[in-house]
């Protein structure tokens, strides 16, 4: 930043050692801020053939190591999956793939999957009304203007928004069906894989929702208005197997596919893409 | 490839029933200029239609030749442009460099060492290079402006937009800043707003002068400060006759506009003085004053 350089009797002191313990220190401190004279102590070293060492490599690679910021685990399932790095990382770097985040919705599936593993319909009912719902409210946070400012349509970036937004969605089908499926073998019966087709549909109406709303409004509304459909039938003592009724889970599956198709048709409206319908 | 330019004919944009701009047409080439104006007189939709961040409800816009409202244009015109908007958020919990870093992935820069680089590289234009490793939400407003200056500076791009890039940044980093800036308007449209007549005064060879949506003055600022020049004198007292009165830091006071009485102190006016008696100040004043003193004399 200033204008100020080592000169070269400080620069050759330096490079063969002969400098004081004090000196030496107010010249690192120096080259800590100045690539110029980094290059010149670079060029002194070699010549004194103390040391032949690409100080500017050594110094990048040291960067590296303190600034750039480490891929989650996420980021490198992801690229392990065959997404190139730095789509891994416009993916990943959503918060809402926060090991944090991802942790509690894990914490959440886990308690309603013990609920329903007990075996008490109430159990099983409270697994339904969460499952179905948790893959619809991280896609809608992995790509809220909210949440990720850098999604806004104020910061105009030749990234393709629409891309990155189906790109997370599928990065948190790819997370959380399995996980799902892996918990719904606890539990006892078919039942428990009634929620996979509600779960699907959520996260394609959210898609098409977003054309209009924000992203975390859609998500909270469907999941809102879910819980209370969940909470009716069990009011009314139905059994939970009527999820698994033919009739529930074709409905379901035109839902998905409906609301998929609305959202192509209107993906140019995506909030993200907003002002330029 | 051809000169930066940036076009625009009969623009106009409203939001609802307010007209925010009507009836633009400029022409910018390679250079700094500077958009003032008072709060609300349309200096951010402006950069924002330049900025491909909003589209114009009337006219044509063209940034490089490109017209901004066919999407394959419009990402060719994203590609080389760099934005400042007004407000910027971050993430929660990013470090400088980690956004700045993600804002280089949304440009495509895709290879990891010379995206780091990069970064690197316009982080220390904006002064941070060793705040990288820092929390966002730990800065100072005039860091995270930097910051969010920084990530506009990506790939030096030949069209920058700017709204207010010197808010909050103390003066040492300003005077850094213009020297950015000005190297990089060498080959590049530089467009920006700000409050500070002495950024556009120390930058801009011309000057865009807005008010309620409409263009007042556009040219050389030289030519601005030459309106002013007899129009700016010094007196003990704010005297009655100027449109503009202010305190100085010798204690005496400025006074722009209005009639210059006899054995008035001239001084040398500055943009500000021009910029003020453009505004006209309180105009009903002034006629006031003038009746006033035909009253007396």
């Amino acid at each position: 930043m200033t204008g100020w350089h080592l000169d070269d009797d400080i620069v050759r002191r330096y490079a063969e050692g002969t400098d004081s313990l004090t000196e030496g220190a107010s010249i690192e401190q120096h080259l800590l801020s100045c690539g110029p004279c980094r290059a010149r102590v670079n060029a002194a070293a070699s010549v004194t053939e103390l040391s032949v060492i690409d100080l500017a490599a050594v110094w990048d690679r040291t960067r590296d190591t303190i600034e750039v910021p480490r891929p989650s685990g996420f980021e490198r399932l992801l690229r392990a999956a065959g997404l190139p790095a730095h789509e891994a990382r416009l993916v990943a770097v959503a918060s809402a793939f926060r090991s944090a985040w991802l942790t509690g919705v894990a914490a959440i599936l886990a308690f309603a999957t013990l609920a329903a593993a007990v075996g008490h319909a109430h159990g099983l009912w409270l697994f339904l009304a969460v499952a179905p719902i948790m893959p619809c409210l991280v896609v809608a946070s992995s790509y809220d203007p909210w949440l990720d400012p850098a999604l806004a349509p104020e910061l105009v970036t030749p990234y393709p928004a629409l891309r990155l937004v189906l790109l997370r969605t599928i990065a948190v089908l790819a997370l959380a069906l399995p996980v799902v499926l892996v918990l719904g073998l606890a539990i006892p019966g078919q039942t428990a894989f009634a929620w996979l087709l509600p779960a699907v549909g959520f996260v394609a109406v959210v898609l098409a929702a977003s054309t209009w709303f924000s992203p975390l409004r859609s998500a909270i509304a469907v999941s809102s208005a879910w819980l209370a459909v969940v909470w009716l039938l069990a009011a009314r003592s139905g059994s939970p197997d009527t999820m698994l009724q033919t009739r529930a889970q074709v409905g379901f599956l035109v839902l998905a596919v409906a609301s998929f198709v609305i959202f192509l048709v209107r993906r140019q409206r995506l909030r993200q893409l907003r002002p330029w319908r | 490839m051809t000169s930066a330019s940036l076009e625009l004919r009969d623009v106009g944009r409203s939001f609802g029933s307010t007209r925010a701009l009507a009836d633009v047409d400029l022409d910018l080439k390679a250079g700094v200029t500077g958009l003032l104006g008072p709060n609300g007189a349309g200096k951010t939709t402006l950069l924002r239609l330049l900025a491909t961040a909003l589209p114009p409800t009337q006219g044509q816009v063209r940034v490089l030749g490109l017209d901004p409202e066919v999407p394959a244009e419009r990402t060719g015109i994203r590609r080389q442009l760099g934005y400042l908007p007004q407000e910027v958020g971050f993430p929660r919990g990013f470090t400088a460099f980690a956004f700045v870093d993600y804002i280089a992935l949304l440009k495509e820069w895709t290879r990891p060492a010379a995206r780091h680089a990069e970064v690197r590289r316009v982080l220390g234009l904006v002064g941070l290079s060793d705040l990288g490793s820092k929390r966002i939400r730990a800065m100072s407003g005039g860091q995270r402006r930097r910051v969010a200056l920084a990530q506009a500076l990506l790939g030096s791009p030949s069209v920058l937009i700017l709204d207010e890039p010197t808010t909050g940044v103390d003066p040492e980093q300003r005077v850094v800043l213009r020297t950015v800036l000005a190297e990089i308007a060498r080959t590049s449209v530089v467009v920006l707003s700000t409050h500070q007549t002495e950024d556009v005064a120390a930058l801009c060879e011309r000057v865009i002068v807005l008010d309620r949506g409409r263009v007042r003055y556009d040219g050389p600022v030289t030519d601005l400060v030459a309106q002013a020049a007899g129009r700016v004198w010094l007196a003990d007292e704010p005297d009655p006759a100027a449109s503009v009165s202010w305190r100085t830091g010798t204690g005496r006071y400025r006074n722009v506009g209005g009639r210059v009485r006899d054995g008035a102190e001239h001084v040398e006016p500055t943009l500000e003085d021009a910029y003020l008696l453009l505004r006209g100040g309180p105009a009903e004043n002034r006629v006031e004053h003038e009746t006033s003193e035909e009253v007396a004399s």
